[in-house]
């Protein structure tokens, strides 16, 4: 790509942008989609509002918390089932299809599991997990095929074992498709945590939102699910650049 | 590596499976036929042993511990309850199907048609591009509150949020397949003097159909999961709300049921879709 091109696509991602921007003031000021639908300049007065500042603040940190935590466990349970795989190649088909089976499961109908299962502030966590656990699993198991033959070929002729050839040559392999599931599974962590906290989680941003649907509390509910969107952004945007990072010292 | 990114949801353009990687993945139709003949249980055991694995695992768990039957129904109850009361379920199933259907079938329409326009006008594209990448990192399933909030507590809400789940996906990744043509195609079609519409119509278009096919897959399990979970918020029918009139009321078999019902739609469109992708693959990639 060229400065030129980057130069065009920058100004046209601005426009666009700013399009967004001035429609979404737009209904909000003249109403055409009714009271519900507050201009953006509301939205952002209320939020960055200091008299809500610890509302805010105390429901980001408990959704952060559990959506971190659960992103945290999923990768690693993620990390083991896809290591177990590259060990005992018999289980793999099974497992591929077993982890897409649950990825396809609609996380909300785990609700009334995980409420039986755990403590209702333990939900968020569950459910986060849960989404972060696929992409991580797809990516790591992809990554750990990724080897070249030529690789695989040498391992195989200085007679090194499974678990050799998975710690020195399938690991280093996989590091990129690895960072790349995390970048994914980043933002569903935090989705699902949301999610999870609908169930009945004491605290949180998911809370916030419901809570000011059912009492019509219009401001701060368009202003908590900015809030969810940006926390989705920023996880999203610190894990693509510990991908790029990881690309380009592994290259 | 190539698996990996058309299985999660990065656009596949840069690495599609070539022939090679794609036959030693997937062995031959009629091995696979024999294979399953020469031995049934284990072709299936192979298979399938993770479906086992969760009813198993559930079976067990609910024995062992011996949960009150009130509170976590044991798999066998759940399978009873939906014998012997069929009619309560059918009518909140197809509800829930139908919105998710339409709102994807919608979704996707309006996406691979919006991607057809601004491969047309690139002006179009430069501002939509940004925009939809934008969207498509905004959890929408949690901007459902939102969305009911704005057009109130109606189908037709479910049916606008299902439409735009399946929309921006669909969108980002047809106009990649747009553009991802094979070298040099281009330059043929122009040395042959082709029309601008006969290299859409014969170049771009086919070589969208892979990631048409990604995005389907992707989008499918999120539209039902978006219908289910507006249906739990706003309460107005389908399966959602069997979920949360039943948990309210304590009553967990219900709502047990409801959950397998709604798990095993999700991953038999889930299954559907993936095998459509493959096909597809195999017939559109090059």
């Amino acid at each position: 790509m060229t400065t030129e091109t980057r130069r065009t696509g920058l100004a046209y991602g601005t426009l666009g942008v700013a399009v967004l921007g001035v429609t979404w003031e737009a209904v909000g000021r003249t109403e055409v989609l009714g009271s519900t639908f507050p201009p953006a300049s509301d939205v952002i007065a209320y939020l960055v509002d200091p008299a809500y500042r610890s509302l805010f603040g105390r429901a980001v940190a408990a959704t952060f918390w559990s959506a971190g935590r659960g992103f945290v466990a999923g990768s690693l349970v993620a990390m083991f089932l896809a290591a177990l795989a590259a060990l005992l190649p018999v289980l793999k088909d099974g497992m591929d299809r077993f982890v897409a089976s649950i990825h396809a499961v609609p996380l909300i109908a785990l609700g009334p599991l995980f409420i039986v299962l755990m403590s209702r502030s333990g939900t968020p966590t569950a459910i986060a997990a849960l989404a972060a656990f696929f992409p991580v699993y797809v990516a790591t198991a992809a990554g750990f095929d990724d080897t070249t033959a030529s690789h695989r070929d040498m391992f195989a002729v200085m007679g090194s074992g499974r678990w050799v050839r998975l710690r020195h040559l399938q690991l280093p392999a996989a590091l990129p498709a690895f960072a790349d599931g995390l970048r994914l599974a980043a933002p569903a962590s935090v989705l699902g945590a949301i999610l999870g906290e609908w169930f009945g989680a004491p605290r949180g941003i998911g809370i916030l939102i419901v809570s000011s649907m059912q009492n019509f509390q219009i401001d701060q509910l368009w202003a908590s699910a900015m809030l969810a969107a940006l926390i989705s952004l920023f996880a999203f945007a610190v894990f693509g650049a510990f991908e790029r990072l990881v690309v380009a010292r592994t290259r | 590596m190539s698996q990996a990114i058309s299985e999660l949801q990065v656009p596949i353009t840069a690495t599609r499976p070539t022939a090679e990687t794609r036959a030693s993945s997937r062995p031959h139709l009629a091995r696979r036929v024999a294979e399953a003949m020469w031995n049934p249980a284990r072709w299936f055991a192979r298979r399938y042993w993770g479906v086992f694995a969760i009813v198993g695992g559930w079976h067990t768990y609910v024995t062992v511990m011996d949960v009150n039957r009130i509170v976590m129904p044991s798999p066998g109850s759940v399978f009873t309850e939906l014998a012997t009361n069929p009619g309560r379920y059918v009518e909140p199933s197809i509800s829930t199907i139908t919105v998710a259907i339409v709102g994807l079938v919608g979704g996707m329409t309006m996406g691979a048609a919006f991607a057809s326009l601004s491969w047309f006008a690139r002006a179009l594209n430069g501002l939509l591009t940004p925009v939809a990448v934008i969207l498509r990192s905004v959890p929408i399933v949690a901007m459902v509150p939102v969305l009911a909030r704005v057009f109130g507590y109606e189908q037709r809400t479910i049916l606008l949020i299902t439409i735009a789940i399946s929309f921006f996906p669909t969108f980002v990744f047809v106009s990649s397949g747009l553009r991802s043509t094979p070298a040099g195609s281009e330059d043929l079609f122009a040395v042959l003097g082709a029309r601008r519409l006969t290299l859409f119509a014969r170049l771009a278009l086919p070589s969208a159909v892979p990631n048409a096919l990604v995005a389907l897959r992707l989008s499918a399990a999120d539209c039902i999961l978006a219908a289910l979970v507006a249906e739990f918020l706003m309460g107005t029918r389908g399966l959602g709300h069997v979920f949360q009139d039943t948990i309210g009321d304590l009553d967990m078999l219900t709502a047990w049921t409801a959950a397998v019902i709604a798990t095993t739609f999700s991953v038999m469109l889930f299954l559907l879709t993936r095998r459509l992708e493959r096909a597809g693959q195999g017939r559109w990639s090059i």
